[in-house]
């Protein structure tokens, strides 16, 4: 599991890469904060790379959906698989974030 | 272990250690003792070895040179007859030996008084190099009644021995002034009478250098009579004895000197200078007639200097290899009692846990058959948390011949997730004891959970109420993986609404949902931990394997579904660690026709 985030055209763009399961989110929590302590961004949650996501992933994301909203920003999601398609229409996670 | 039995055990792993280490002290001390011993004795012997080897070559180099001149002059006798008829010939024999023996520096033929009727009294034709042992050779007459040889002692005991022999070495006053030693040897006429001593010089200039200083030990050569012929301390040649420099030691050195060495033993001795300095001394009278002695000695601080240095060294290195072992003793003692705190510690939270699961898993129905007197329900439910504690769960109860259940699955594992587990149990049985619609229990629970949550957890989770008449479900759905439900051969997945998970946003409605179930057929409700098990591959067990599993068993009893279940998934890991809680609930309607 990797993690990196980047600027691009005034939004936080964050690449996850491999599997995001409950071993791996520890890290990628750390990893992210970045997109925490921003100030109101919109962020981009690229998961082109991503193969799987666990609900520990699930919760990593809200995190930062909430920490965005509270400021006034967006989440946008893109490059989703079908399996991670799926597991976000299951949720309902798709009621949640915007989609590119 | 108590208290009281935990130090006794520290005490005598502490007192075991301390034994250990001074074992291993007087083992390394033992051997540092003996080995010190042996390479002490090896060394003394190699110093007596090298001593006896030295002094037998400084007698090979000396009597080499002594017995040339001998061998020399003693040969020379012939001539001396045959020119003892033209005294003035002499000169000619006198210049070639001269010439023939660069370390003679002059000889002489002295003749008895009016040997030579036209010489006179005094006749001693001499030759000689101008300036020591360099310089042309010169030659003159040097008897005369101001040098009045015959009272001289080298003239007359030369002229009453039998063979050659060595004057106590002299400083040569009359011409080179180097340090010299006579050959005297009495000559005879045809009829055997002796007519005169012929003298010869010797310079012992050489024996400097044979008798230099040396690193670790010191050699002397002394005459007969004890004066110093050669010795490092060149101050001291020709103007001490042997005798007086013994003197000046406290030590019984005199008493070796006096008693063995001047009478021309050989031996060894070990004295003590006046520092209290042992010394290792050997002894040996040079070969021949010169009488002289010679001496080695070797310091005992010089002899065992590098066994003292090694041994000084082997005792750093000793004192740190204990230090070092003690230090690792220690460390291993302190590293025990804390591995020993840290076990007691694990004991503790590995006790507590094991209680907060007790707890957990008290909160789950786990008595199969939950209900024998009903016909038309057969269950079975099964929760294998990943560690002690976790945040799956099931509940179910029966309520005016309803069958109000749920399983849910909390985001996360461990003590956190078993909290919002208990939570979430707690508020199901709490909020559907007043409605029946599973839609408002998941609204009201999500509110409830909504407000609280600080730390973004949520549950997915599946509500249903089955009506027992009926075999209508009608169910709620917050972002749970679709229960399915078997009948026969085939299994099909409960519709789904896309509903968030409970506790993320308050004030989210849920929709209702409702299908039929038939006489039959079982539902199976699963968290993903099921689905997502994976095998060392990191492959997951997924949704296929689930259904053909369950196809194949069919519409066996819910006990016997979940069993084949767990075998399917245990066989598909085959021994990975399992990674998530694991939860199955079957739920199987058996439509009652008597009613």
């Amino acid at each position: 599991m990797n993690t990196t985030i980047k600027e691009q055209n005034g939004e936080l763009v964050a690449f996850f890469e491999g599997r995001l399961d409950t071993a791996a989110a520890p890290q990628a929590e750390k990893d992210i904060q970045p997109l925490l302590a921003s100030n109101g961004k919109n962020i981009v949650l690229d998961c082109n790379a991503l193969e799987y996501i666990s609900s520990s992933g699930l919760r990593l994301f809200l995190t930062v959906l909430k920490s965005a909203k509270a400021k006034g920003g967006h989440v946008f999601i893109t490059g989703m698989n079908n399996d991670i398609r799926n597991v976000f229409s299951m949720t309902g996670f798709t009621n949640l974030f915007e989609f590119r | 272990m108590s208290n009281k039995l935990t130090q006794g055990w520290d005490k005598l792993q502490a007192r075991s250690s301390l034994m250990l280490l001074i074992v291993a002290a007087v083992i390394i001390e033992v051997m540092a003792v003996v080995q010190y011993v042996f390479a002490r004795d090896g060394i003394r012997n190699e110093v007596e070895q090298r001593a006896r080897t030295e002094i037998k070559l400084k007698n090979l180099e000396i009597q080499n040179v002594i017995s040339d001149v001998e061998v020399a002059i003693n040969n020379m006798q012939w001539l001396i007859d045959w020119a003892a008829s033209n005294p003035d010939s002499i000169y000619s024999t006198l210049q070639l030996i001269i010439h023939n023996n660069p370390i003679i520096t002059g000889c002489a033929m002295a003749f008895e008084p009016n040997y030579f009727p036209s010489k006179g009294e005094w006749y001693e034709p001499f030759a000689g190099r101008s300036n020591g042992l360099t310089g042309d050779i010169v030659h003159r007459q040097i008897g005369s009644a101001e040098h009045d040889y015959h009272k001289a002692t080298w003239y007359r005991e030369g002229l009453h021995s039998t063979e050659g022999q060595w004057t106590e070495p002299y400083p040569d006053d009359a011409g080179s002034k180097m340090m010299v030693s006579s050959y005297t040897l009495p000559i005879h006429d045809r009829n055997g009478k002796v007519i005169g001593v012929f003298c010869s010089d010797v310079s012992l200039e050489w024996l400097a250098e044979l008798f230099g200083s040396q690193a670790g030990a010191y050699t002397f050569l002394t005459s007969r009579t004890g004066r110093l012929l050669a010795c490092p301390d060149k101050s001291m040649v020709m103007t001490t004895t042997i005798q007086e420099v013994a003197k000046q030691f406290k030590d019984t050195m005199i008493d070796v000197v006096n008693a063995n060495m001047l009478a021309g033993d050989s031996g060894d001795a070990s004295v003590k200078d006046n520092d209290g300095q042992k010394n290792y001394m050997y002894y040996a009278p040079v070969e021949g007639k010169t009488g002289w002695k010679m001496a080695i000695i070797f310091p005992d601080k010089e002899i065992y200097a590098g066994l003292h240095s090694v041994g000084k060294r082997l005792t750093i290195f000793m004192i740190l290899g204990l230090l070092l072992m003690a230090y690792i003793m220690w460390r291993t003692f302190r590293g025990h009692k804390r591995l020993a705190t840290v076990n007691a510690e694990k004991e503790r939270i590995g006790s507590e846990l094991r209680i907060a699961s007790g707890i957990q898993m008290g909160m789950l129905p786990k008595t199969f058959p939950p209900y024998p007197d009903l016909d038309e329900l057969a269950m079975f439910g099964s929760l294998v948390p990943a560690k002690e504690v976790g945040g799956d769960l099931y509940d179910f109860y029966v309520r005016d011949r309803k069958l109000f259940f749920c399983v849910g699955d909390v985001s996360g594992k461990g003590v956190p997730a078993s909290l919002v587990m208990a939570v979430t149990r707690s508020l199901f049985r709490t909020v559907s004891a007043h409605t029946e619609s599973p839609e408002q229990v998941m609204t009201q629970m999500n509110n409830a959970m909504s407000e609280m949550n600080e730390s973004s957890m949520f549950v997915t989770l599946f509500i249903g109420v089955l009506d027992l008449h009926s075999g209508a479900l009608a169910y709620s759905n917050a972002g749970h993986c679709p229960p399915v439900v078997i009948t026969g051969g085939s299994v099909i997945p409960i519709e789904m609404d896309a509903n968030i998970p409970v506790g993320l946003m308050p004030d989210w409605q849920y929709s209702l949902q409702s299908t039929h179930i038939d006489s039959g057929s079982t539902i199976f409700i699963y968290t993903d931990g099921l689905t997502e098990a994976e095998n060392a591959e990191h492959q997951q067990y997924g949704e296929e394997r689930m259904n053909s599993t369950l196809a194949e068993v069919g519409n066996k009893s819910p006990r016997e579904v979940v069993a084949a279940m767990t075998d399917s998934v245990h066989a598909f890991v085959a021994g990975a660690e399992q990674s998530d809680d694991l939860t199955m609930l079957a739920i199987q309607f058996i439509k009652n026709i008597d009613v």
